[in-house]
């Protein structure tokens, strides 16, 4: 009699127990995040959701951009949410049908120039920088436009053979987009790569790995570095100089959606609505050097505040339809085809 | 009194609501359509510039077409609603040169699209999307072959467009609804406006008020109005008659009462018995005539005021002229008249009346020829006619009447200008009645060389059941 009673409390009391943790421990619903954006530079950002949503789990994947690609683009396992800095990537997958639409204030007041669908928001803004190395200053002039770059390429080839770098067009997103984008703007462009081609450039996957080269005395100069990371990286790093060129700057902006097969779609748009929200924006200009898109918020690193220093000679990428060019794969062919003819077209004789 | 049928302006109303309602439907699919068609139109052209644009950068540098996507014509097709943009480009030899997307492009499309550039609505990914597609000729220095273009982008922008064109043309529609439902009621309400003061008109007259109405109304009614007056009009004719029949009546019986009074007021003056004797002979014919005028006016006036003929049925009416001429000839009164009877049709001449009727109006007619002709006078009943009318028709050969009163003398105490009788002077308007009532007139005409007629016409009918024709 005394056994069975024991028997039946400890079922009673295991069916508690097990009611409890379902209903208050933390991890009630998972959020999965691909992202093409470093864990520690955002992670403010990621800290400030949790502690504001202890219930959604976060599972933050921090991937390359060519990868983030193609786990969005997966049917088995969607992730919730997508972050990545290959903006034409991520408009092709708001085009594909991947999205779907955020219906929320935050989305609703996002700047126009900003988001593409309603679906597709950018939520940073970084500029595209150079780097060099303090001592390439004791040797020329350090370059503040792209002409004084191409003008150090040209002069002072024999000094800068070897220890030039920039973002491979192949490898990175990023560095596609950045190229491509300089290419559209002017066909100069071509006559900076040829020259760098014929400094023997070195060509890297991440701003990172590029910085790295840089500390390490590998590189003198680099070309088309994310702001964000370089300034981070110069602050910790004196003997790096970062230069916002003056005559025209990349802006790009890292952008983020709601997968259309969103496991979690509640919290996936939570989520995102907090990337736009004022508070996640102020976190993202005062704790991350990503700066914060919205006017009205205060920090360190805001566009606005970007815009104010360097002048109006800011560009951010466009998001809209002409992205999508980019990523034809016939016009990617045709792209990289024209790369590697330009890079080897100044190929200095032999000796 | 009628009830209350259904409202002229409920049912005008009614009538309305259905023809507008049905018009607006069709007006409403209409706008639906066109708003469409509209939309499609101002946005085909930007599907026509996007892929003239992705054309115009097609190219054949080694032998196989190439192309580098040119970045507006994927502005141009996304519109300002930012539609997901596709394309797709194959080679002539079937190969994809290069596309974005599965569109769902067939052999019977790509054949269109090869006489001319098509525009057309398909379903991709589940959301409707407009394709154009046409054929680029384009000439390279190894291979001329044709390349198949197509570009398509969502609907959205087309679908709020086509909205919107079509909430202006709904709203235009129920404006105009609204007004004409006004006017109506305004043109309604002014319309009705002579019916209200027809209406107002005929309430306020008194119930002797005979006069014509006098109102300002349109055409259509005053018809109605002109049969209300001639309504009016016999109104006041038939008050008029009964006035005069009253007048006359009252007349009538007031001269055999005064000679009444004035006899037995002589003969109070006498002592003698042989006066009083004399008066009360006197008396007692005038009294006698009295009566019998009393009763005749009160026949006709019954017979005036009978209701439609209910009795009727088939009499011999041979045999009952000849009843009532036997009758007749055994009276004292047809002692000084010759009173004869010719049926000149076959017998028995069956006709639907009531018999009595039938039998008072020969009695008056025959009584009237015995009071109007000199004695020794000629009086013959006669029936005459053929298989489907018979003619009853009394004659006499006496002085006849004059022309002008021949019409007159249905009237009630209208006795020819003869004051030589002692004739009531109602006999011809009792038996004119009766003829009436047998969907008959009494035809009143002087017979030459001298005489009068009356007659009047009566249909045959079948003999009852079970007598012989």
């Amino acid at each position: 009699m005394t056994r069975r009673l024991h028997f039946g409390l400890g079922l009673l009391l295991s069916l508690c127990l097990g009611a409890g943790s379902s209903g208050t421990a933390r991890g009630d619903e998972r959020l999965i995040i691909e992202a093409a954006l470093d864990r520690q530079i955002v992670e403010p950002v990621l800290a400030a959701f949790a502690a504001e949503n202890p219930r959604i789990d976060l599972d933050y994947r921090d991937r390359s951009t060519l990868e983030v690609d193609r786990r969005a683009r997966d049917p088995e396992s969607p992730p919730d949410v997508v972050i990545s800095s290959a903006m034409p990537w991520q408009l092709a997958l708001s085009n594909d049908g991947m999205a779907q639409p955020l219906d929320a204030p935050e989305a609703d007041q996002w700047p126009a120039w900003a988001k593409w669908r309603n679906e597709v928001f950018g939520f940073t803004f970084e500029p595209v920088v150079m780097a060099y190395r303090l001592e390439l200053a004791s040797h020329m002039p350090p370059p503040e436009t792209h002409r004084d770059l191409l003008d150090l390429l040209t002069r002072y080839r024999q000094w800068l053979d070897g220890r030039v770098v920039s973002y491979s067009p192949r490898k990175s997103g990023v560095g596609y987009t950045l190229f491509q984008q300089d290419a559209r703007y002017t066909p100069r462009a071509w006559d900076l790569i040829a020259a760098m081609g014929a400094a023997n450039v070195d060509l890297e996957a991440t701003t990172q790995r590029m910085l790295e080269g840089l500390s390490d005395g590998r590189y003198w100069l680099g070309y088309n570095l994310l702001g964000s990371y370089a300034m981070v990286w110069a602050q910790t790093h004196p003997d790096i100089i970062v230069q916002v060129p003056n005559d025209y700057s990349l802006v790009m902006m890292r952008m983020a959606f709601v997968h259309r097969d969103a496991p979690h779609p509640a919290a996936a748009k939570r989520f995102v609505s907090f990337l736009l929200s004022q508070r996640g924006q102020h976190i993202l200009a005062g704790q991350t050097p990503l700066f914060s898109v919205r006017d009205d918020v205060v920090g360190p690193y805001t566009a606005q505040r970007l815009r104010d220093q360097v002048g109006d000679h800011l560009y951010p990428i466009p998001i809209n339809a002409t992205l999508l060019a980019f990523v034809d794969p016939l016009r990617r062919q045709a792209f990289l085809r024209r790369w590697d003819r330009e890079l080897q077209i100044l190929e200095p004789p032999k000796p | 009194m009628m009830p209350p049928r259904t409202s002229l302006k409920r049912r005008l109303t009614l009538w309305l609501v259905v023809i507008v309602a049905g018009l607006g439907t069709l007006l409403l699919i209409e706008a639906y359509t066109s708003a469409r068609k509209a939309a499609d139109r101002a946005m085909d052209g930007q599907l026509e510039a996007a892929s003239l644009t992705i054309a115009e950068s097609l190219q054949w540098p080694e032998g196989n077409p190439t192309l580098e996507m040119p970045a507006s014509a994927l502005q141009i097709l996304a519109t300002r609603w930012q539609e997901r943009v596709f394309y797709w480009l194959q080679a002539d030899n079937g190969t994809t040169i290069t596309q974005n997307a599965d569109l769902p492009i067939t052999a019977a499309m790509q054949a269109d699209a090869r006489r001319q550039p098509v525009y057309l609505d398909a379903i991709h990914d589940g959301e409707p999307i407009r394709l154009s597609g046409r054929e680029v000729d384009s000439a390279g220095w190894d291979t001329q072959e044709p390349v198949q273009l197509w570009v398509g982008h969502t609907r959205h922008g087309r679908d709020l467009l086509a909205r919107e064109l079509f909430r202006k043309s709904a709203t235009r529609f129920a404006a105009m609804v609204l007004i004409t439902a006004a006017l109506v009621g305004i043109a309604m309400h002014t319309m009705l406006a002579p019916l209200r003061r027809l209406r107002q008109a005929l309430r306020e007259r008194r119930a002797e008020e005979n006069s014509p109405l006098m109102l300002d109304v349109p055409r259509e009614m005053q018809e109605l109005v002109e049969t209300l007056n001639r309504l009016f009009a016999d109104q006041r004719h038939h008050r008029d008659a009964l006035l005069r029949f009253i007048a006359d009546a009252s007349h009538q019986l007031k001269t055999p009462l005064a000679g009444l009074q004035s006899t037995s007021e002589l003969a109070l003056t006498s002592n003698e018995p042989g006066v009083w004797h004399q008066a009360l002979v006197t008396v007692h014919d005038s009294a006698g005539r009295t009566s019998r005028l009393a009763g005749q006016m009160l026949s006709l006036t019954r017979l005036q005021h009978l209701g439609p003929l209910h009795e009727r049925q088939p009499l011999a009416l041979d045999r009952l002229m000849r009843e009532i001429t036997v009758d007749w000839a055994d009276r004292q009164d047809s002692r000084d008249h010759d009173l004869g009877l010719a049926i000149e049709v076959p017998a028995p001449v069956w006709v639907e009346g009531e018999s009595w009727a039938l039998r008072e109006l020969l009695n008056n007619l025959i009584d009237n020829a015995f009071r109007y002709t000199p004695p020794g006078s000629e009086i013959t009943l006669a029936l005459r006619g053929d298989d489907a009318w018979v003619t009853l028709a009394i004659e006499d050969d006496g002085p006849g009447v004059d022309a002008e009163s021949l019409d007159r003398l249905t009237r009630p105490f209208e006795r020819g200008h003869r004051q030589d009788t002692h004739g009531s002077g109602l006999g011809l308007a009792i038996a004119d009645s009766i003829a009436g009532r047998h969907g008959s007139r009494l035809e009143v005409s002087n017979r030459a060389p001298r005489g009068l007629r009356v007659c009047l016409t009566l249909p045959r009918c079948q003999p009852p059941e079970g007598r012989a024709g």
